[in-house]
């Protein structure tokens, strides 16, 4: 490291200030383009007068116009008139587009198509139109389809929706930093396609490396030779996915500076070889370079090392000094003029952070281990490790809540080992191209090497603790992690700099812990998550116990609610434990998300109503392999759940009808406080739950089957009486949930309504005085007087 | 001397890799099922050994299951059969033999315990002979030993 960093990066300080000034224009209250930039040419105006005789203010005012022009840069770009955003949707359009993506199927009988849209037919017109689409076909498509490739396609278009709930991932935003603000989805039969496939070089060149590993390797070796290469990492099964995450040495299953400096050395080592001098080899390898960026696309992390590796080799070809910090500003820089969206990117973010880690920490790193008498090679492999770790672990948490603690040691072995098997891939590749029986051979060898890299991993991922889930860090812990990193390398003998340091990774942790310190809450909170259509509400008393009545729809072939929905959530409220899981009945909108719930979390008892079989269900395997105790409840049963009362009212006793008459039902009493739960029951469980009798007047319900016209019966509703009803359904489901009727009937009874397809996750709150409503779409809170309802309710 | 000493290292580990890679090959040839189970050894296996013990499976509720046909299940009570490869429901043999020597790689691959790589082998070992004489020739494919033979050998058949 030299002593002035910023001397030795120029560019480093106009990176981070275009960077600041993309991050604040996220910010709602900036003022208009204009404004921008006639304050930019002033300020760049003052800094030219100022450069004579005050440097150090011509060059703080040059930095503020910078970030003038990241705020501007920030600004999404005008719809052109013909954009299909701008058309009346819920239509059924047909479309012409152009495939800008190879289609990634995602599921066995799902395929994603990304398509660039050039025109509308309407009858026999033919409208131009532009924009970009996400389109997901159902079913197995007649042909396969290729990238470039030209499709007419049938299709009704919507907003993207995600998953709006505390802590959650959002959707929308994550479309439309690429572009796309609108999705759709189709049968595979109503998909033409009107060109043939003709790819071009680079696809060709990917499909043909795809191809040959596919035929020379068995299934997930070959899958994990495709990640190693290209980042493919699609044919990867999902048990190996995650042994890679939890072994926290993912981030070789990207493309990155390690492919491309790996792909660098190997060409310019063999031309080397061949007696080629060093100036012909740089020329070669920067075009190799520029060839595999293309072939293996434009994710960021590629870019970025595309970029850098490019500038190494001009200062090679140059003879110049290369500067890696510096090297790595151009490239943030690069980037983020070219796509300013990308800077939200957990990808962009992370690969960024883990160069700047391993650039900046690694050197200071080794001498401290030299110092401490290590052998060079392991202070040297620790220190990139423990850099690229110590960067990358604020962002991994506070996008994936994820802390790997084994990764440290596992990149150890992993990262050598991949790196063999990357060259050797790379080789075979080429040695495929003259000779077949070669290349076979080493396709051999480097099954093995495979093999020994997944075993590794799969050690490491199935050590306990190998990964711990953490709530997701604040932006005042983030930025003290990073402003601590920063200082300590400068720290040295300082004791001043020292203290400073110190406080900062004391603030670091006291932030941290903050959410298991903080004094246990003196409220009732009932959280119905937006799980799209289908169930799920987390219950959390005053005293600790936790209880989760359902999981959502989920499930291996289909987007797991459980998974990418309900773990974050609870993991960032944070719950490591829940006292209860109920399931209401076991269709698999309301138990699908629970297999992934029931592996993750620590469950103290399961509660089912055992009237239906449990199937063969992966959530049902769950269960049994994890011996969680299983306690089969019916009517008349009253638990005690901390100083909360739950009543089970449903199923009653006769044989077993049909699946949703015989769900859980389930009402909780505290203070005062009462919320029914009936699972998916319809008009004839709703009728002999009032034949049976048992306490029904409540001040909250969870509309039962989503708001469906069967369910909801007058007669019902006469008796519980509900003051807030919640709906728990998906936008535009199938089923026409919730009916106007049920809604209608539900208003007639004079009870508020949430729905969680328009509000998001719908948060109640009490002290069994107060009940706030919170609707987390909207952001918006309600506030009612419990005691002043209680007196003007009809009695 | 005739190579520098990198030049010499790099072919003289070159020259290991591809005999490894030989003892590979010949090895995967002569154990193509324990290849197999170490290729698979961090996957899950299949759900099928796993049925709960808490299930009472009624016998209106059999019918509605995926799963083999009834007969084989129905008084015995036993188990659904599982081999060392269960297939999955979508790759249920098909009902009349495969013609191996007519067959593609996508038909071939449908059958129990073959991969789609298998299948691709399958085909290029029939383009390299001409055809297969006899079902037994398949076992010249890389991959496709005893066991597997055994199993696919009632769906599988050859022209002339």
């Amino acid at each position: 490291m030299t002593e002035r960093p910023l001397e030795a990066a120029p560019l480093l300080l106009p990176a981070a200030t275009f960077a600041g000034g993309l991050a604040a224009a996220a910010w709602p209250m900036i003022p208009s383009p204009r404004i921008l930039i006639a304050t930019g040419a002033i300020l760049l105006l003052a800094a030219l007068l100022a450069s004579a005789r005050r440097p150090r203010v011509a060059v703080a005012l040059a930095l503020v116009a910078v970030a003038l022009c990241g705020v501007l840069r920030a600004a999404p770009p005008v719809l052109p008139a013909d954009h299909l955003a701008r058309r009346a949707l819920g239509t059924s359009f047909t479309l012409e587009a152009r495939l800008d993506q190879e289609p990634v199927r995602w599921a066995p009988d799902r395929t994603r198509l990304l398509l660039e849209v050039d025109a509308v037919h309407a009858g026999p017109e033919r409208l131009p139109a532009s924009g970009r689409v996400q389109l997901t076909v159902y079913g197995e498509l007649a042909a396969p389809l290729g990238e470039g490739q030209r499709v007419l396609v049938d299709t009704r278009l919507h907003r993207p929706i995600g998953f709006r709930n505390p802590g959650g991932f959002d959707y929308p935003a994550h479309l439309r930093r690429d572009g796309i603000l609108l999705v759709g989805n189709t049968r595979a039969e109503r998909v033409i396609a009107i060109t043939p496939d003709a790819p071009a070089w680079r696809v060709a060149v990917k499909r043909w490396a795809v191809g040959v590993i596919s035929a020379r390797l068995p299934e997930t070796s070959g899958a994990l030779l495709a990640g190693l290469l290209m980042g493919e990492r699609a044919a990867l099964p999902r048990e190996s996915d995650e042994a890679f995450r939890r072994a926290g040495v993912y981030h070789i299953l990207a493309v990155s500076g390690f492919n491309v400096a790996l792909l660098a050395g190997a060409v310019f080592a063999g031309l080397a070889m061949c007696g080629i001098p060093r100036r012909g080899a740089a020329i070669v390898a920067a075009g190799v370079l520029v060839g595999f960026a293309a072939v293996v696309g434009g994710q960021p992390s590629v870019l970025r090392a595309t970029v850098m590796g490019l500038l190494l080799l001009a200062a090679l070809l140059l003879d110049r000094e290369s500067q890696l910090m510096n090297a790595l500003a151009l490239a943030v820089l690069a980037l983020l003029i070219w796509r300013p969206s990308d800077l939200w990117e957990p990808g962009f973010q992370l690969s960024f952070a883990a160069t700047a880690g391993i650039v900046y920490l690694t050197p200071w790193l080794t001498r401290l281990l030299g110092d401490r008498r290590w052998p060079s090679w392991l202070a040297a492999a620790v220190a990139v490790s423990l850099g690229a770790q110590a960067a990358v672990t604020p962002l991994m948490l506070a996008h994936f809540n994820q802390l790997s603690l084994i990764g440290i040691v596992a990149n150890l072995a992993v990262v050598p080992l991949a790196g063999v098997a990357t060259t050797l891939g790379m080789v075979a590749l080429l040695v495929e191209l003259g000779s077949a029986t070669l290349a076979e051979l080493l396709f051999h060898a480097l099954w093995l090497l495979l093999l020994a890299l997944r075993a590794i991993v799969h050690v490491a991922a199935a050590l306990p603790a190998a990964m711990v889930h953490l709530p997701a860090p604040g932006l005042l812990t983030i930025a003290a992690w990073y402003a601590a990193l920063l200082l300590l390398p400068l720290a040295g003998a300082a004791r001043r700099m020292r203290a400073i340091v110190g406080a900062l990774l004391v603030t670091v942790a006291g932030l941290s812990a903050w959410p298991w310190l903080r004094p246990t809450e003196t409220m009732l909170r009932v959280t119905f998550l937006d799980v799209g259509q289908g169930d799920a509400a987390l219950i959390e008393l005053p005293e600790g116990p936790r209880l989760l009545v359902d999981g959502g729809p989920g499930g291996a072939r289909r987007f797991d609610v459980g998974e990418r929905v309900l773990a974050p959530f609870l993991w960032n409220r944070p719950v490591g434990h829940l006292d209860v899981v109920a399931l209401s009945h076991w269709d698999l909108d309301h138990s699908g998300g629970l297999a992934a719930v029931l592996s993750r979390f620590s469950i103290g008892e399961f509660w089912e109503s055992g009237r239906a079989p449990a199937g063969a269900s992966e959530a049902a395997m769950v269960l049994t392999r994890s011996r969680t105790p299983r306690r089969v409840l019916a009517a008349g049963q009253r638990l005690w759940l901390g100083r909360a009362l739950i009543t089970v009212l449903g199923p009653g006793p006769g044989p077993p009808g049909a699946a949703n008459d015989d769900s859980l039902v389930l009402r909780l009493d505290w203070r005062g406080v009462s919320l029914l739960l009936p699972g998916d029951l319809g008009a004839r469980g709703e009728a002999q739950l009032l034949e049976r009798g048992g306490p029904l007047r409540t001040l909250a319900l969870k509309v039962a089957h989503h708001g469906s016209r069967f369910s909801s019966t007058g007669a019902f509703l006469e008796a519980a009486r509900p003051q807030l009803a919640v709906v728990s359904v998906g936008a535009r489901n199938p089923f026409g949930h919730p009916s106007p009727d049920a809604l209608a009937r539900l208003a007639g009874f004079g009870a508020r309504v949430y729905r969680t397809d328009r509000d998001g996750a719908v948060i109640l709150e009490t002290d069994g005085r107060r009940l706030q409503v919170t609707t987390w779409a909207t952001g918006i809170t309600e506030v009612f007087d419990l005691d002043a309802t209680d007196t003007t309710a009809p009695e | 001397m005739l190579y520098s000493l990198p030049q010499l290292r790099l072919l003289i580990l070159l020259a290991l890799t591809l005999l490894a890679g030989l003892g590979v090959r010949e090895w995967r040839a002569g154990f193509p099922d324990a290849a197999d189970r170490l290729e698979r050894f961090d996957r899950e296996e299949s759900p099928v050994p796993l049925v709960p013990e808490a299930e009472p499976v009624a016998p209106a509720s059999s019918a509605t299951r995926r799963g083999p046909p009834p007969v084989a299940t129905a008084g015995t009570g036993a188990p659904p059969p599982s081999g060392a490869t269960a297939p999955s429901p979508a790759s249920a043999p098909p009902a009349e033999p495969l013609d191996v020597n007519r067959a593609a790689a996508a038909e071939l691959a449908r059958l129990p315990g073959v991969s789609p790589g298998l299948a691709q082998r399958i085909v290029e070992e029939r383009g390299r002979r001409g055809r297969f004489d006899s079902p037994e020739a398949l076992r010249y494919v890389l991959g496709m030993g005893p066991k597997k033979l055994a199993a696919i050998r009632p769906f599988v058949t050859v022209s002339d």
